[in-house]
């Protein structure tokens, strides 16, 4: 009895785990079905311009605007996390930590929203880069944030103490002592948060709009295509090769923030090994 | 180390990828795009403007468009032909529906707009800068999938009017079985399917035509829910929606007992998944099917004059083979543009879209199935053309 | 030792003993500027965060005027005609035939999140369960591996695959055999219609929340004691019992954390679901199997023609939605927060997947 509701209990979890692995497997299977005929060296080189079928404009888009939220979102929550692991105690260090957070819970959906009323229209940027990078680099800060946070806060304490020890100053210490130990998870960080921004749709169809052509010079009122819009509106228009297109957009995007998460992943592995080297 | 090494080509990566995006970028420069919202600047220079001025910019435009998912396809297969007429002028078209078209036009955030909608009044009043141009024709066909209904030879599709049209969307007939749909079609033994009615749940052209149809054609339509690109529809129970009209076309597809109102630029892909089209009773009381023929002699009916603001239905016009719902696909601009050049590309393009030799070959229109404007509108049209200036 | 040599290794200009005092006004100096500039980007999350929420009071003020309580109890969100002579209502314009009642989006927004994370959970701890207690490491590392690339998925890649593949697959396959549990939940009585409604958009949501909720999982089961396990074992217990006894007990405050975490996102989703579920913004569906509303797909889908509208309530109306969604997320995302300080004060992953 005990052991068939046990038998009964693991054939459940093994569904379950069934469940877990098996649509990304499906996932990755249909992109490749579908996209298979647009699969050549030249998806990378065309445009969707006059009927083109190829990526080319959205992956220089979603570079060019990775690039963005790198520059903008990058040192803020850099020094944002700096702040909240180096300099604030106590309540205000808490709060800070606490709305960084509760940030991450906002729908990127309110983000494209505001991002259209106040960036495009009232400030009047246009749908244009910058209008995409501040919206984009709102919805990532968070996870710099707390990387950077956690970054600083495994440095163990003994650094600190030899640092204090040696009466350096409190810039110092940051740069020459806890920086180097703490980059690797900083920048595993910078990574997967690159990673989320390849993936999100909903701000840019606000903000950045669409276009057909390379992106352009300039940072506002150039409306710019990008990876996930080109699988959203591939995928809504009439011709076959537009659906196959869409397919392969999106597998494209899978592999970039495949790749993404790997390198995050590998960086996040070094520090741990060098951090367990660091303690005593 | 060797995880040091793969860190190194993930950002060498990124940095590679920043470069590869600035030369791009550099390729393609044209900081035309500027456009400063309107500062009423032309209101009194138009006296009575001849033809209107058009050429080659002296510096490189890109005029961004963003609308209607129709038009999308046609001025992706104007994209090269303009380019090389005027190699200064790059058309960049996005689809992002037809509410955007005229939104976006209003906020300048584009160049230009399409709908498959004129502006109302009201936009108009708010707007009044911004002209709505046509520069072709289209048509929208009726589809449904009712699998084993065999037809009388001559008769191709279901017969419908835009009256039980309207009652199937209001829920009042719900079977295909009707008695309403019966008596159209003598001769066709209908099956007791439930109707399943679909319609676009995007700010849409095709449901401005679609209801346009319902309302010339259906009273209490007409007063209680009226016509617009989005309209409050009455609740039916089987209900669906769909996003742009290939997920029409799809849904439908994948539904038996489905009606839905479907562009003819993608009534090719619709036959070709099995859908049947419906014969139209159009205002002289003949069913009609939406061929070339019959959309011509509705537009040689109905757009033979056009107001001087240009916003015109062409819905249910009349002739004996005239197909009752076709529409202007129009281009939102406005009239006062940033520079010269950009309002002299705009002034271009519009010109050379409609001209026969032009934008208006059969090679572009027939490729999503439009019908090019009729000579008789061409002159009102190219005075309004003649009103954007930078 | 390792520390000691590092130390020295990387200060090549510590501040000797009696160093001018120039140069030591300089690094305070240093220090003071580090500090403050850190501080303001400490407030930027902040800041951001009143700004959205700011925004989107504002721009909905217009619409909760309009409406009033009809925003919570009228079941028709439509934005109406702008071809017809506007309506007037509470001193404010709005489209002919414009009605504001979300209702059935509020409740199409809990129902599609609760299934998800209704489902995720039990799927994401008997998965963990299964891979902690009878598969070997390895294979473990690599499942945390395959959770992250899953998060990884973007949002429009499990729209197009929900429409595409899983949708159509369900409603061919498994919906109708799914009917036959109708005499039990009556919601589950055809007709399935073609795969894009109601229960589609919420096992997609219940796949895309997996990796969040199994990630925490599988970092807590990994955090309980080895002593209580073999203990439990020790006592003749079985695998199933010890973990119902030791494992999940112990796990079990960290998964309501991550629970509300999971939720929060279920709940913000917005492209998957505006692909799949239908977009019905008039009344409720007859049952699971067909089209449906959320919030954050009502914004993505009707923004376009909100925008044509030239009163300026449509869009305000969207703000209101935005806004409701916008408490709401932040709320379940609160709570989630709350809990995991009570577990631990360990970084667990933060809401959204990738």
């Amino acid at each position: 009895m005990r052991h068939t509701r046990g038998a009964i209990f693991w054939l459940l979890c093994a569904i379950a785990l069934a469940v877990i692995v098996f649509p990304l497997i499906d996932i990755v299977v249909t992109l490749v079905r579908v996209a298979a005929p647009l699969l050549r060296p030249s998806l990378f080189a065309t445009t969707t311009q006059a009927g083109g079928l190829g990526v080319e404009n959205g992956i220089l888009g979603s570079l060019l605007v990775g690039a963005g939220v790198l520059i903008v979102a990058g040192p803020i929550g850099v020094l944002a996390g700096l702040y909240i692991a180096e300099f604030a105690s106590g309540r205000p260090r808490a709060l800070l930590r606490f709305f960084s957070e509760v940030l991450s819970g906002v729908p990127s959906i309110v983000v494209g929203y505001v991002g259209y009323v106040v960036l495009v229209k009232a400030l009047g940027w246009g749908y244009s880069l910058l209008a995409a990078v501040v919206a984009l680099s709102m919805l990532i800060l968070p996870y710099v944030v707390k990387n950077t946070e956690v970054a600083f806060e495994s440095v163990p304490r003994s650094l600190r103490e030899g640092a204090a020890a040696l009466g350096l100053s409190r810039l110092t210490t940051i740069r020459r002592v806890l920086l180097p130990p703490a980059l690797p998870l900083i920048v595993s960080g910078l990574v997967l948060a690159e990673a989320i921004a390849t993936g999100e749709t909903a701000p840019l169809l606000f903000t950045a709009n669409w276009s057909d052509l390379n992106p352009q010079l300039g940072l506002t009122h150039n409306p710019f295509g990008y990876l996930t819009g080109t699988v959203y509106y591939s995928f809504n228009l009439p011709s076959k090769g537009e659906h196959q297109l869409a397919f392969a957009a999106a597998l494209v995007t899978v592999v970039m923030i495949l790749l993404m998460v790997i390198a995050g992943r590998l960086i996040t592995m070094r520090a741990r090994r060098m951090t367990a080297n660091l303690e005593v | 180390m060797n995880i040091g090494r793969h860190a190194a080509i993930g950002v060498a990566l990124l940095a590679g990828g920043f470069l590869v995006t600035a030369c791009g970028a550099t390729a393609n420069t044209a900081s035309s795009s500027s456009a400063a919202p309107g500062g009423g600047a032309s209101a009194g220079a138009s006296a009575t403007p001849s033809a209107p001025e058009t050429g080659n910019p002296g510096s490189a435009v890109t005029l961004n468009e963003d609308g209607s998912s129709l038009i999308y396809p046609f001025l992706e297969k104007l994209v090269d032909p303009l380019h090389a007429a005027y190699p200064n002028i790059t058309l960049a078209p996005a689809p992002g529906g037809s509410g955007k078209g005229i939104s976006d036009a209003a906020a300048n955030t584009v160049q230009m707009g399409g709908s498959d909608a004129y502006l109302s009044s009201g936009q108009m009043s708010q707007y009044p800068n911004l002209l709505n141009i046509p520069i072709a024709i289209s048509a929208q066909a009726i589809n449904y999938n009712l699998p084993g209904v065999s037809l009388p030879s001559g008769q191709t599709g279901l017969k419908l009017t835009g009256d039980v049209i309207a009652q199937i969307y209001e829920g009042t007939i719900t079977k295909w079985n009707a008695s309403q749909i019966a008596a159209l079609n003598p001769g066709v033994t209908l099956p007791s399917t439930t109707i399943v009615p679909i319609r676009r749940v995007d700010a849409s052209g095709d449901t401005f035509i679609f209801t346009s149809f319902l309302s010339a054609t259906n009273s209490q339509w007409k007063s209680q829910v009226s016509f617009g690109t989005t309209v409050t529809w009455p609740h039916v129970g089987t209900e669906q929606t769909g996003n742009g009209n290939p997920d029409m076309v799809n849904r439908c597809h994948a539904t038996p007992g489905c009606i839905a109102y479907i562009g003819v630029s993608v009534e090719q892909s619709a036959l070709s998944d099995g859908l049947g089209e419906v014969e139209l009773g159009n205002a002289a009381g003949n069913f009609v099917l939406p061929t070339q023929s019959n959309i011509s002699s509705a537009v040689s009916a109905g757009a033979g004059s056009i107001p001087a603001n240009l916003a015109k239905p062409l819905i249910y016009e009349p002739g004996a083979d005239s197909y009752p719902i076709i529409n202007f696909e129009y281009i939102m601009v406005q009239k006062n543009q940033s520079s010269a050049d950009v309002a002299l590309a705009i002034r271009t393009f519009l010109m050379w879209a409609q001209s026969a030799s032009g934008g208006s070959q059969s090679q572009y229109l027939g490729a999503v199935d439009f019908v090019a404007l009729p000579s008789t509108v061409l002159p009102p049209i190219q005075r309004v053309i003649a009103e954007i200036t930078g | 030792m390792l520390v000691r040599g590092r130390a020295r290794g990387i200060s090549p200009s510590p501040a000797p003993a009696g160093a001018t005092a120039g140069r030591e006004s300089v690094t305070r100096w240093g220090d003071r500027v580090t500090h403050a500039v850190a501080a303001v980007a400490g407030m930027v999350p902040l800041g951001a965060l009143a700004f959205i929420v700011i925004v989107m009071v504002v721009s909905a003020i217009p619409a909760i005027l309009f409406s009033g309580t009809g925003f919570f109890t009228g079941s028709v969100f439509s934005l109406g005609s702008v071809y017809a002579p506007p309506i007037h209502h509470h001193g404010l314009t709005a489209p002919f035939g414009a009605s504001y009642g979300a209702l059935p989006l509020i409740l199409g927004t809990f129902v599609t999140s609760l299934i998800a994370i209704g489902l995720a959970v039990p799927i994401s701890v008997g998965g963990v369960l299964m891979l902690s207690e009878w598969l070997p490491r390895r294979a473990q590392s690599f499942l945390s591996l395959f959770l992250e690339l899953l998060a990884g998925i973007p949002s429009v890649v499990f729209g197009i695959w929900g429409v595409y593949t899983f949708g159509p697959f369900m409603a061919a396959h498994v919906y109708p055999l799914l009917t036959g549990l109708g005499t039990v939940i009556p919601w589950l009585k055809g007709p399935v219609g073609a795969g894009q409604g109601l229960l589609t958009a919420s096992l997609v949501l219940a796949i895309m929340v997996v990796p969040i909720v199994a990630a925490t999982t599988r970092e807590l089961v990994r955090r309980v004691p080895t002593l209580a396990r073999e203990g439990a074992l020790a006592l003749g217990m079985t695998r199933h019992e010890t973990a119902k006894v030791v494992t999940i007990p112990y796990v079990r405050t960290g998964i309501l954390a991550a629970a509300l975490l999971g939720w929060g996102r279920a709940l913000g989703e917005t492209m998957a679901v505006l692909f799949i579920i239908g977009n019905v913004l008039n009344g409720y569906p007859q049952n699971l199997y067909l089209s449906a509303n959320t919030l954050s797909a009502t914004i993505a889908g009707t923004l376009d023609g909100a925008l044509t509208d030239s009163t300026g309530t449509d869009i305000s109306a969207l703000a209101e939605i935005g806004l409701v969604l916008l408490v709401i997320s932040l709320v379940t995302n609160f709570a989630g927060r709350l809990v995991i300080r009570r577990v631990s004060d360990q970084a667990l992953p933060v809401g959204r997947g990738v």
